[in-house]
């Protein structure tokens, strides 16, 4: 197939059409943060983290959603896209109630480390400090929406990957939770098979197994996206 | 029904009307409604039958007529005598001595308060004179409820030259002559969004009518929904044949109950009469309508979520592109368009694209409908010429400020607009020069401010609209907005301090690069543009504070 030409950060980077900007820029080695992302779902482009800028185009745009274009120009590391991703960084923490302390995802927490990554050293904003309920009627699994960072990942895993929908958003604004059916406790859903591929890819403490310690929750989203390669070579 | 059959109607309509010596117009638009002109319909038509005049005075329920804040309002015809907040007692009088003595009744015209005199032909007086009807043409003329009455004044003669005469091409070529563009808000030009959908090969195309208007003050698509429902189906239609797409879908919001009442029976007219559906007008053409109804969240006025919303899930916007006229409706191409936008089609046609662009500005043709609203004299619904100053809108055609107070700002755009200041009055009032003053055209609603308002809480009062309407997807907007709004209320409050100010403006200009949609794009808006115009008032909060605290 016919190759595509295109300056990302100054570098010439050739690819095959029709992939996304932050495909190309991980093929490439360029780093972008992002949260809603995760390879194996289909892309929102709802946490904005991986906002870039493209020449002749006056909006950011999420790189995780854009297809690239031949000759295009992009610039994925400017102060003001690292500014912003900070700015989206501290809102995170601000929404709902992170208190990594107590979290049992402390130090193997997507959030975590991505206030690291883009330098957060405190936040500049007031905390909303919302009041989140708390969902353990599930045996196995708990939901704390303290935690949530309406990603979505667990909604979109359930509805295509496990294929079950148990997973959905009720509300608007700051409003909006994650339900489980028609916002039922968890462990009277009749929808949920008990997977727990919701709670492997939650980038934070928000979904976690029982009886597990502070700091000891250890996930591994990654393996949808095995999962999916899998499912595809078997077809 | 075919061409002949069109015509037929035509003349039978119009000899039917000429039966009577006298019509009288009732508007019964959801304002005088509520102000009761269908007791007022029912007083003249009960009055006209007991006089035994039923066969010389005709009584017509029409849509909006205009100046809203004077209902109930009757017109008689051909005088266009139009008589404001006419109660029941008065229906005998009026009907006596206007028509029978053919004497007007001074002290019951329209406009009596103003300072000059009322005029007996309403359309006299500067509220009118100073305004172009090209979508509200029959608007308060004909009523809504007859599809007769709609061909016998012109309708459907668009439609049926498309089909017959013009080629899907010719009448894209019309419409990008007229320099039309989007009345939504956006301003992006229709000729070139319908040849782009209409370039697309699919199965199947769509064409959506965005009535979800949503903007605080603004009533200008619910009017003409509910005044002249036809004249939206005959461009979409058009619009239908010239992007070839054969399913079209009306999404109007659930709080204008009448407007969906009113389209639903125009669907149902113009179905029975043979212009909707399988071989409209005997062509070989074919389109039908359907209606979805908004359950009340102001984001899906926007394009991907009114989408989302009719596929029937969860109305929430996506990152464009694609756009819709590549990736829409149940993944095919889709032509959004405004209510209005579709209102403007027929005209264009009829007259034709280079008479339309002769009425604006060189770079935005035709008219445009605002609804006034706010601290105005005559609020109600206007249609001027693209570049028509805002003093003119204001002074001339409102009446300027009730109350002798001073003129303060007005507010376009409604929560994605921003204020334009007393300094920019002579603003001629077009796409660009509305960007150019922080504040966007947006959909038409004008709210008028006098020196009264306080217009840190004016951005208080949208930042609380967006915080209520951000559907929570994007973070920006989600949180921002809400941070947004705290600091808003601190600063009301008189507890924020400079800093304060300077994080509002820096997260503001951060939600408004970052948010995923208009909505939160354009959510900052009001605060910007009054921290632009009016930073003083803003400073005066915060140095107060400042001045209370103890050195």
């Amino acid at each position: 197939m016919a190759k595509v030409f295109l300056m990302i950060d100054g570098r010439q980077v050739e690819s095959e059409p029709g992939k996304t900007i932050l495909e190309i820029c991980r093929d490439n080695g360029i780093d972008i943060p992002t949260m809603c992302h995760l390879d194996g779902l289909t892309d929102v482009g709802a946490c904005r983290l991986c906002l870039v800028e493209v020449e002749g185009v006056s909006k950011l745009l999420p790189a995780c959603t854009t297809r690239i274009q031949a000759n295009q120009v992009i610039h994925t590391q400017t102060d003001k896209l690292k500014k912003y991703r900070r700015m989206i960084t501290e809102l995170f923490f601000a929404e709902r109630n992170h208190i990594c302390a107590v979290c049992v995802s402390n130090g193997h927490c997507e959030l975590q480390e991505l206030g690291y990554k883009v330098g957060m050293n405190h936040v500049h904003f007031h905390y909303l400090n919302q009041k989140c309920d708390l969902d353990a009627s599930h045996p196995w699994y708990v939901m704390d929406h303290n935690r949530c960072i309406l990603c979505t990942r667990c909604v979109r895993v359930c509805a295509e990957v496990e294929g079950a929908h148990h997973w959905n958003v009720m509300n608007r604004g700051v409003q909006a939770r994650v339900i489980s059916d028609f916002n039922t406790p968890w462990g009277e859903s009749i929808t949920c098979t008990s997977c727990s591929k919701c709670v492997e890819v939650c980038p934070t403490g928000a979904l976690w197994s029982k009886q597990t310690l502070q700091g000891k929750m250890e996930k591994h989203p990654e393996k949808i996206a095995e999962l999916m390669e899998k499912r595809k070579m078997s077809l | 029904m075919n061409r002949q059959d069109l015509q037929l109607i035509a003349e039978q309509t119009n000899i039917k009307h000429k039966q009577y010596k006298h019509k009288v117009c009732v508007c019964c638009g959801a304002g005088c409604i509520f102000s009761g002109s269908k007791k007022i319909l029912q007083n003249l038509q009960d009055t006209v039958k007991a006089q035994g005049k039923k066969k010389d005075i005709e009584v017509v329920p029409t849509g909006c007529m205009g100046p809203c804040n004077e209902g109930p309002l009757i017109k008689m015809m051909p005088q266009n005598t139009i008589y404001q907040k006419v109660k029941n007692e008065m229906v005998p009088a009026i009907l006596q001595s206007h028509i029978i003595e053919n004497k007007p009744i001074e002290k019951w015209l329209l406009f009596k308060n103003s300072k000059q005199k009322p005029f007996i032909n309403s359309l006299q007086a500067p509220f009118f004179k100073k305004q172009r009807k090209i979508v509200l043409k029959d608007c308060g003329d004909i009523n809504p409820e007859s599809i007769e009455d709609y061909i016998v004044s012109g309708g459907y003669k668009a439609l049926e030259r498309v089909l017959f005469e013009m080629s899907s091409e010719e009448v894209i070529a019309q419409i990008k002559q007229s320099r039309l563009r989007g009345r939504g808000g956006a301003g992006f030009p229709t000729g070139i969004k319908w040849e782009t959908v209409n370039k697309y090969v699919a199965d199947q195309k769509y064409v959506i009518c965005n009535g979800d208007e949503g903007d605080p003050g603004a009533f200008m698509d619910r009017s003409v929904l509910e005044g002249n429902p036809h004249r939206v189906l005959e461009g979409m239609i058009i619009a239908g044949y010239a992007t070839g797409a054969s399913k079209g879908y009306v999404y109007i919001r659930g709080e204008y109950p009448l407007a969906i009442k009113r389209f639903e029976l125009a669907c149902q007219q113009a179905r029975k009469s043979g212009l909707l559906g399988l071989n409209i007008l005997g062509s070989t053409f074919h389109f039908e309508v359907n209606i979805r109804i908004g359950a009340g969240a102001y984001v899906c006025g926007e394009e991907t979520a009114l989408i989302a919303s009719i596929e029937g899930k969860r109305g929430n916007p996506r990152p464009r592109p694609p756009f819709p006229a590549e990736v829409g409706l149940w993944g095919k191409p889709t032509l959004i368009n405004n209510v209005e936008t579709l209102a403007c089609v027929a005209s264009i046609i009829t007259h034709g694209g280079e008479w339309y662009a002769q009425i604006g500005t060189p770079k935005s043709g035709g008219t445009k409908v605002f609804s006034l609203a706010g601290k105005i004299n005559y609020s109600g619904l206007i249609e001027v010429p693209m570049g028509t100053s805002l003093r003119e809108i204001v002074f001339n055609i409102g009446g300027g400020i009730p109350g002798g107070q001073k003129f303060k700002a007005a507010q376009t755009g409604g929560p994605s607009g921003g204020c334009i200041p007393a300094e920019h009055l002579d603003v001629k009032m077009d796409y660009e020069n509305l960007v150019a003053l922080g504040s966007i055209m947006g959909s038409g609603g004008l709210i008028v401010m006098d020196e009264t308002s306080d217009m840190v809480d004016v951005a208080r009062f949208f930042m609380e609209f967006c915080v209520d309407e951000s559907c929570g997807k994007c973070v920006p907007c989600r949180v921002g907005t809400k941070v947004l709004y705290d600091i808003l209320t601190k600063i009301c409050q008189r507890q924020a301090s400079m800093k304060d100010l300077e994080k509002l403006e820096e997260l503001a200009l951060f939600v408004k690069a970052t948010s995923l949609c208009g909505l939160g794009m354009a959510a900052p808006n009001p605060l910007l543009s009054t921290l632009r115009y009016f930073k003083n008032e803003y400073l005066n909060y915060v140095n107060l504070q400042a001045a209370l605290q103890p050195s």
